[in-house]
């Protein structure tokens, strides 16, 4: 049984969102949707300032509180611990979304499919193919990319990363990339922690 | 910055608080219609007021429904929300409303037609009326408070919240329409006021534990506090919520007696606070800082 997850590495993010615009491309994502997001936090003070980037994604939460809060069975765990959105299953009740303590599902409009990225009837070829994998109204969320995996890839974000920040493999296999980064580097955090989801995302710093 | 003082961020790139929108005014009231249905039917059914059952029944039967619809991504996969009892509140609260209309509605019957005679059959469906209305009353609550990413509404006050204001609701409305319609003899309405007069302390009193219970602990919490007493819905928590909502049904009840004017602004005034309840516990649910760095690593 593989555990799929990622690890972090702060002192490699350099803030340039080049993850986000890779997942957002190859998810096809439409305007203001994002799977990841690499936040800053400024702290200091004026002259001494600094800022730190802290990537986000979908935790994948081993004891995911969007699974257990959602009445139709749409948000379910894969053998390999990602954890998926049935788009035929959901109904759009957004209680999934209210549960992630994370912020990190959004809900998918026709609007926003009708929208487009350039403004009403004007869908490039490129999101025509792409929005095609939405169901309107349903809520989506970042999957690991797991169609890539499936094929024995990383996900979108990973091979973007020019710095190599987003560490992805199994925490199963103690050789995995992400296991060995946590060794050598003494562990990680999990976001909120305190929260009891369980992660499978960590920060190394 | 540490993670104490992270600000309010949006939709931003920005490490900080940020607000729940996918809850918001259609899913409120979906709650109220749901809550003050089941309140009024079983203050109702206490004093065997039928219109007063007819109305929760719409309220519940109809009502929520069509805003929880309205509220919906897919609306005609909605049926598929009641297939997880098992994990999920909300699926339990489908079913306790499939199971309360319909058992409500025999109970009207029963009371305006007297079909069971009193018997056990008639005992044992308004049992499960009670029973499914005191689900629908509170799951609510329950949906609200199982889930953690929202301080405000992770406490176990929330369900107790949803009982108290929907029995004051209820209570509102059944002296309303009693007093309206002139159903109900003066004892029962001299009853339903000291009801109704005992419901809005109990109420008041449960709105403060929850606000104090939530400021003092978490970060998210005392965030979304602040924004109902200090910052942004300030002026509807303090005029709607407690001015209309609580105080002034206090006090038009407590001096105004049984005239039907001060019972209508009393009751109307309970509506509006129990609503502006409904939507702003919405609107100042905020997310927590997923992690800060600054604070945690001692980058300071």
């Amino acid at each position: 049984m593989a555990r799929m997850g990622m690890v972090f590495d702060l002192k490699r993010c350099i803030g340039c969102n080049a993850c986000v615009i890779g997942c957002k491309q190859e998810n096809s994502l439409p305007d203001g949707v994002f799977f990841t997001k690499t936040l800053s936090e400024d702290y200091g003070v004026y002259p001494s300032v600094k800022r730190v980037y802290i990537p986000t994604l979908c935790n994948h939460c081993e004891d995911a509180p969007c699974e257990k809060v959602c009445p139709s069975g749409a948000t379910y765990t894969r053998d390999d611990g990602i954890v998926m959105v049935d788009g035929e299953k959901c109904i759009g009740c957004g209680s999934c979304a209210v549960a992630c303590p994370y912020d990190q599902r959004s809900q998918v409009s026709k609007a926003m499919l009708d929208r487009g990225l350039f403004g009403e009837g004007q869908l490039t070829d490129f999101e025509k193919q792409g929005y095609e994998r939405f169901t309107p109204g349903t809520v989506i969320k970042c999957d690991f990319c797991s169609n890539r995996v499936d094929a024995g890839l990383d996900p979108a974000c990973v091979v973007t990363c020019p710095t190599n920040a987003r560490i992805f493999g199994d925490f199963d296999d103690p050789d995995s990339k992400p296991n060995r980064v946590m060794r050598e580097r003494g562990g990680g955090q999990t976001p909120l922690a305190e929260k009891n989801t369980k992660p499978k995302v960590y920060y190394i710093s | 910055m540490s993670n104490t003082d992270a600000p309010l961020v949006g939709d931003s790139f920005k490490l900080g608080y940020r607000f729940q929108n996918f809850w918001d005014v259609p899913m409120a009231t979906a709650f109220f219609f749901g809550e003050l249905g089941a309140g009024t039917f079983l203050i109702s059914m206490y004093f065997d007021f039928v219109a007063g059952m007819i109305f929760g029944l719409i309220s519940t039967g109809v009502g929520k429904p069509l805003f929880h619809l309205t509220h919906m991504g897919v609306p005609a996969k909605s049926w598929r929300a009641m297939l997880r009892p098992d994990r999920s509140w909300i699926s339990r609260g489908l079913i306790s409303i499939m199971v309360f209309v319909p058992f409500g509605i025999l109970v009207v019957l029963d009371q305006t037609f007297g079909w069971s005679g009193g018997g056990a059959v008639g005992k044992l469906i308004q049992l499960i009326a009670v029973a499914a209305a005191l689900l629908v009353m509170t799951y609510q609550g329950f949906a609200m408070s199982h889930s953690s990413s929202i301080a405000l509404w992770n406490t176990g006050l929330m369900p107790v919240s949803s009982m108290a204001y929907a029995l004051l609701g209820g209570a509102a409305v059944t002296l309303l329409l009693g007093s309206a319609l002139n159903s109900l003899v003066d004892a029962d309405l001299v009853l339903l006021q000291k009801l109704l007069l005992a419901l809005l302390v109990v109420t008041l009193a449960i709105l403060l534990s929850l606000l104090h219970a939530a400021y003092h602990g978490t970060r998210g919490g005392q965030q979304s506090v602040t924004l109902l007493i200090k910052e942004g819905f300030s002026l509807p928590f303090y005029t709607l919520v407690l001015g209309a909502g609580i105080l002034l049904p206090l006090i038009l009840l407590w001096l105004g007696g049984s005239a039907l004017v001060s019972i209508f602004v009393a009751a109307t005034g309970v509506l509006v606070g129990f609503f502006s309840y409904r939507v702003l516990i919405f609107k100042a649910g905020v997310y927590e800082p997923q992690i800060s760095f600054a604070a945690r690593l001692g980058l300071h």
